[in-house]
Formats: structure tokens, C-alpha cells, sequence
């Protein structure tokens, strides 16, 4: 009896010590930057308090800051090729994504054999791609949706099942139509925030760009669909103008607004409005009637980053693995909690996915946006996406009080986009 | 001898105390604008450098961003700066009156939007401006106009916003100026003038401004390289739904600074041609600064 207890205590003795062995070759601190309090950081801490009940031996810190705090700093401490103090992972909007990997090459790890890749939404890859080495962790999804209110489309007598794929236009002259009807705006929007129109020019399968990189303005038929579309909602009278992310949230909450197209992340500010709970659901949102084009899109979303000239960059990768690429339980919870949709696809065999949302009228929203995100066109959205959007945006003044024609106008943000990138 | 001993002395502790000075205005001032200017004869790409010599100021004379950038501030300069340096002065002029009572609190009053701090004063006004706003709800009540203007959602507006806002953060400021100023003016050329007959009118455009003219001067020059250095004032008004693709609407609020910025980590990071925008406010500012000089100094 005692020989039994002494080897089981010195079994458990020698485990332990293998154990810690083991632990101790990836210990140590993984800095990690990002955004948003509500979402990517808490998120984040989520994630860590994770991987700590794996691997006690790591320390995480997460550093919350502003969005463009985080893309300053790292643009600074890049630029200045300074190799100390360097976090271990950041958070980049996937938009920028590309123009980081290529204005800092050597900055980032790659990470092509660290994760299967052909487990992610394959939409997420294409702009964390260089030279067919992938080198970031995917993450959120932009999938977009089509939110509206159950109630006020009721009202105005509008059927929801014949709008599974309806065409831009037919958005449009829906929502003339419900405006007669109730007196409300279908939509609300910035007339010049260019969120609306990456959203459709994804859903058509094109960009700014051409695969070569080259701007692809005047001869893109989808833009031109877009810019037209823009104007169309302008003249039409359907939106209600407002500027700034406030102003924004505020007409649907207010109840000012019948719908809004944009991506899934919005869902926690139409949540914020608890009153509304039961009034809201989801339609896959209206194409741009190009050839080619999909009732699926994406707007945003952001991915994770490994630097690597960090410290501690192994510790970080396995985190990442441990978490992001392996914890199904982990995407139910932070979908749950924070409404984020992942796009490490097993995670949407889960059990949070397939359940119906009663804020949505129990509808299994989740379901939908996963057969969305299927549908999502890849593209590849450059290095020079912002400039683009605000060479476009720069002429929708002169679009909207009829100076220019469409043609012109994109003539014009051409030559524009042209000039900003070059040199 | 020992006299001279003490004057080495003297003089070693005299370079240790201005050598402190001396080397961070070098390490902080100095290095940064010769590097600056170094780096602007790059095209820069993140951490990959391309030479290209003049190339960057070449391609600003064609940069239409930059051009516009250029026409927004100086609409401010033309507009904005008279009408505050005017109110100022104005403002200046009544609280220097003697007999005026409770001349702190209108001096605090005034005063007060100086101290407040430039992102909280151009939310604030965001809000205020908006299409459904504080402002609009006013004039409409007032019936003073019958549609909402859109404030921000208008390039002409959108400068206006801007101007009213500026207008109201800077008045005070250069108050303060204008009063420190009017303190060298003995309050006996005023009495003379009174006695001689002269109204308030006649007092202010006669001794005010000439007398304040070197402080007239130098509030310009202030007041103009802050325009052109204009940066959180269009950056907060100008913020977006998700991303704010253009700098207010049409770009009516892009300013050379918010460009460089846009430059440097917005877009694809070129710090040669964002140096290069910057060297070429520094000429501007030169150049109208020399132009006030001659306009408005004294003749020598």
C-alpha cells in the first residue's frame, strides 16, 4: 500500500515537472494593441483569460486605444525601425492590412505555416496575402446585412419574403414608396462616407483596383453603378443626411429609420436601443445590378498581426493557435456577449450560431449572416483603398448638384487617385 | 590672477546652464528640421526610401489635394482672421473703459473659450451643427429660415461652421493681447481726445488701432500661421460615419496639416512627400509673414 502511495506521489511529482517543463519553453509577456473597448479589447481579454488556464506562464497585456492612435504608433515605430518595446500582436482593419505588409516588409511574421488557412473564410485571405505567404490571423467579420424593422415594414405593408435578392433600385423605389406611405426614411447615411460604396463594389466582385494594382476607376462598371446609386439615394429623398458615427446610430435608435445596410458589427449598437428588442431583423442586402454581382457583401472588419521582431512572438503565435484557430467554445462566447462574428468557419457549427435571437424576432440571424459570409466575392483591396475613397468622395459634391456627369466625375477621381500614388 | 580664475569659473557654469538648452533645442528642433528636410527630397513608401531629389515639391505644384488644401485656408485667412482680430479689438476696446463695471466677469467670459480644449469645443460644435441641431433648431424657432441648414453637410457651410467656430475659440485670446497692449496707452490721450471733442468712434479708429499697431501686427502673423497650421479644429468636424472618406464634404475642410497627416498614416505612408507639404507651409509662411511686415510695420 505504501509502495503504491509513494510511486503515485512520485508520478505525480515527475508529471508536474513535465508539465512545467513543457510550459516553460513559451512563457513569458505578450503585448497586444487594439481598439474599441466594447468589442476588440474585451474580446481580447476574453481570449486571454483562455489561454492562461492553458498556459499559466504567459502574461497578457492588452493596450486599448483609439483606432487611429494604434495606426500612428505602429507607422512611427516601424517607420523609425526601432526593435525594442515592440508589441507582440496589433489589430489591423483589414482595408489597411496590405499597405502595412508592403510598406514595412520584414516588419511582420509569417504565419503561413503556423495556422490552416483553409479553415478561415477564404474572403479574409486574399489582402493578408504577399508573394503567397499569409501573415495575419483572421478575425471579425464586415459581413453585411440588410437590418430593418419588422414593425414599420408591416406597417407599410411591405412583404419581406420578396426581398431576398432584389436589385439597388428596387431598394430604392421601395423606399420611396414607404416614405409616402409613412412619412419615414428608409435608410440613414452620410452622403459622403464611402462605406456604401465598398460595400457594393465587394458585392460585385471588384475594388478600386485591378489585379495588377492599377486604379481601376473610369472603366469599372460597378463603380459607376455605385456612384449612380449614390446620387439615386440622394435625389430620391430616402436617407436622412447625417454626419458622424453619432448622429448615425442615433436615427436608428431614435426609431427615425425603417433599415440599415452595413456590416454585422452594428449589431451591438441596434442592441443598445433595448426597447426596440423583437422589432429588428436581417435581410440580405440589395445588389448593384452588374453583371456578376451577389446579395453578399462585406464592410470593415480587422485581423490579427504578429510582429516579428517582437519579444515573445512564438508565445504569441501559439496563442493566437490556441485560441483563434482552435476554441469553438470561445467564437459562441464572444458572439454571444459582444456580437462578433468570427471567421474561423468550424466555430459556426456551434451552438450560438444556430440559435435564434430574440432582439431579432428569435429569426437565426447567425445561420444567415454564415451563409453570407460564404457568399462574400474575394478581393483584394491594395495598398491604396483610402485614397481611392476619398478621391471618389472628393467629387460627389459636384455629382450630386448635377455639374458633372458620372463619366466626368470618375475621370476626375482618377486622375486624382493617380496623382496621390504616384510618385 | 585669481580674478580671471573666477571668471573661468564663471564662465564654464555659464556654458553648463545654457548647454541643457542648447542641446534638446538641438536634439528637438534643430535635428528634426535639417532631417525633415533631408527627408523631403525622398518619396518614401513606409521604410522604403526612393531619391528623387525635388521631385516632391514638383509634384505638389500638381497635387490637387494640395491645391485645394491651400484654397480652404486661405478663404479662413480672408475671412476668419479680419472678422476675430476686428472683434477682438472691439472687445479689447470696450473692456479697457475705466468706468466699465464688472469687467471680470466680461474678461473671464470672453476669455474662457481659450482655455477649453480644441477636440472638446469641436465636438461640441459638431453637435451643435448638426443638420437637426441646437443651431438650427434656434433659427428655425426664430423663424428666421424655414429649411435646416446643413451645416456640415455642405462644403460652403461646412466653412462657415468652421469660421464661426474658430471665431469663437480665438477672439478671446487675442482680447487678451489687444488689452495687455491697450495697458501702454495712457488713458490721458483718451481724455484729451474726449475734451478735443472726439467720439468712441473717432477714439478707437483714431488712437486704438494706431497705437496697437505693432500688437495689430503680430496678432496677424499669429493668427495666419495658426491658419495654415489649422489641424484639430477641421479634423474633429470633418470625422465621419465609418471612416469620414473626405475631409468634410467635397473636401472643403482639408487643411495642409490634416493632409500631411492623411499622408504620414491615413494613406500608404510617404514621410518624404508629408516633409515636403510641411517645408512648403514653412514658405508660405515666410512669404506672408514678409508681406504683413511691409504692409503693416513701421516704417524704418
Amino acid at each position: 500500500m505504501k509502495k503504491i502511495f509513494v510511486i503515485l506521489m512520485l508520478s505525480v511529482l515527475l508529471l508536474g515537472l513535465v508539465g512545467v517543463a513543457s510550459a516553460a519553453e513559451l512563457s513569458g509577456k505578450i503585448t497586444i494593441w487594439c481598439w474599441d473597448p466594447n468589442f476588440n479589447v474585451a474580446i481580447m481579454e476574453e481570449a486571454a483569460t483562455r489561454y492562461n488556464k492553458i498556459n499559466p506562464n504567459a502574461e497578457i497585456e492588452i493596450v486599448s486605444m483609439a483606432k487611429a492612435d494604434v495606426e500612428q504608433k505602429l507607422n512611427t515605430i516601424l517607420a523609425s525601425g526601432v526593435k525594442k518595446d515592440l508589441p507582440e500582436i496589433v489589430l489591423i482593419e483589414d482595408y489597411n492590412a496590405k499597405k502595412y505588409l508592403e510598406s514595412y516588409p520584414g516588419a511582420f511574421a509569417d504565419l503561413t505555416d503556423h495556422f490552416n488557412y483553409s479553415e478561415f473564410a477564404s474572403y479574409k485571405l486574399d489582402f493578408m496575402t504577399v508573394n503567397d505567404r499569409v501573415y495575419g490571423v483572421p478575425f471579425d467579420s464586415g459581413v453585411a446585412g440588410w437590418f430593418y424593422r419588422r414593425d414599420y415594414f408591416e406597417e407599410a405593408g411591405i412583404d419581406v419574403s420578396e426581398l431576398g435578392n432584389i436589385t439597388m433600385d428596387e431598394y430604392i423605389e421601395l423606399g420611396k414608396v414607404f416614405k409616402e406611405k409613412t412619412g419615414k426614411y428608409m435608410q440613414a447615411g452620410d452622403p459622403y462616407d464611402g462605406g456604401l460604396m465598398r460595400t457594393l463594389l465587394q458585392s460585385a466582385g471588384t475594388w478600386y483596383f485591378d489585379e495588377k494594382g492599377e486604379p481601376n476607376i473610369v472603366n469599372n462598371p460597378a463603380l459607376k453603378e455605385a456612384v449612380r446609386i449614390y446620387k439615386e439615394i440622394n435625389d430620391s429623398g430616402i436617407s436622412k443626411e447625417t454626419s458622424g458615427w453619432n448622429e448615425w446610430v442615433a436615427a436608428f435608435n431614435g426609431g427615425e429609420v425603417a433599415s440599415v445596410i452595413t456590416g454585422v458589427w452594428i449589431i451591438g449598437s441596434i442592441k443598445a436601443e433595448e426597447s426596440q428588442s423583437g422589432k429588428w431583423g436581417v435581410l440580405p442586402i440589395p445588389r448593384p445590378d452588374v453583371p456578376g454581382s451577389v446579395n453578399a457583401s462585406n464592410l470593415g472588419g480587422s485581423s490579427w498581426y504578429v510582429l516579428e521582431n517582437s519579444e515573445n512572438k512564438d508565445l504569441a503565435i501559439d496563442f493566437l493557435n490556441q485560441i483563434y484557430a482552435k476554441d469553438v467554445d470561445f467564437y459562441q462566447k464572444i458572439l454571444i456577449d459582444r456580437g462578433a462574428v468570427g471567421t474561423w468557419l468550424p466555430a459556426q457549427k456551434g451552438e450560438a450560431y444556430s440559435a435564434g435571437d430574440p432582439f431579432f424576432g428569435n429569426q437565426k440571424i447567425y445561420v444567415d449572416f454564415a451563409k453570407w459570409i460564404e457568399m462574400i466575392p474575394p478581393v483584394d483591396y491594395g495598398l491604396y483603398t483610402y485614397e481611392a475613397d476619398a478621391a471618389i468622395m472628393g467629387v460627389m459634391p459636384d455629382v450630386y448638384s448635377g455639374k458633372i456627369s458620372i463619366e466626368e466625375a470618375l475621370k476626375q477621381a482618377e486622375d486624382q487617385l493617380r496623382n496621390v500614388i504616384g510618385g | 590672477m585669481v580674478a580671471k580664475g573666477f571668471e573661468k569659473i564663471q564662465d564654464k557654469w555659464g556654458w553648463i546652464f545654457i548647454s541643457f538648452a542648447t542641446i534638446f533645442l538641438a536634439l528637438f528642433i534643430f535635428y528634426p528640421l535639417v532631417y525633415s528636410l533631408y527627408l523631403s527630397t525622398f518619396s518614401t513608401k513606409g521604410i522604403i526610401k526612393n531619391f528623387v531629389g525635388l521631385g516632391n515639391y514638383k509634384r505638389l505644384l500638381q497635387d490637387n489635394y494640395f491645391i485645394l488644401s491651400i484654397k480652404n485656408i486661405f478663404v479662413i485667412l480672408v475671412i476668419q482672421v479680419p472678422i476675430m482680430l476686428f472683434l477682438a479689438l472691439i472687445f479689447a476696446f470696450l473692456l479697457n473703459d475705466p468706468k466699465l463695471k464688472l469687467k471680470g466677469v466680461y474678461r473671464t467670459a470672453l476669455f474662457l473659450p481659450a482655455v477649453t480644449s480644441l477636440v472638446a469645443y469641436s465636438v461640441v460644435f459638431k453637435m451643435m451643427f448638426s443638420t437637426e441641431g441646437l443651431v438650427n433648431n434656434i433659427l428655425i424657432n426664430l423663424h428666421i429660415i424655414k429649411e435646416p441648414i446643413r451645416w456640415l453637410l455642405d462644403p460652403f457651410w461646412s466653412k462657415v461652421t468652421l469660421i464661426i467656430a474658430m471665431t469663437w475659440r480665438w477672439t478671446g485670446y487675442n482680447m487678451m493681447l489687444y488689452l495687455a497692449g491697450l495697458q501702454n496707452i495712457s488713458q490721458e490721450v483718451y481724455e484729451a481726445a474726449e475734451i478735443d471733442g472726439a467720439g468712441k468712434t473717432a477714439q478707437f479708429f483714431r488712437i486704438t488701432i494706431p497705437l496697437l499697431r505693432p500688437i495689430i501686427l503680430f496678432t496677424t502673423i499669429l493668427s495666419t500661421i495658426g491658419t495654415l497650421q489649422l489641424f484639430d479644429e477641421p479634423m474633429m468636424l470633418a470625422a465621419g460615419v465609418t471612416t469620414g472618406s473626405s475631409v468634410g464634404p467635397g473636401n472643403s475642410l482639408l487643411t495642409p496639416s490634416v493632409y500631411i497627416y492623411n499622408v504620414s498614416f491615413k494613406y500608404v505612408p510617404n514621410f518624404g512627400y508629408a516633409s515636403a507639404i510641411s517645408y512648403m507651409i514653412v514658405i508660405i509662411a515666410v512669404i506672408l509673414s514678409i508681406i504683413q511686415f511691409r504692409v503693416a510695420g513701421e516704417e524704418r
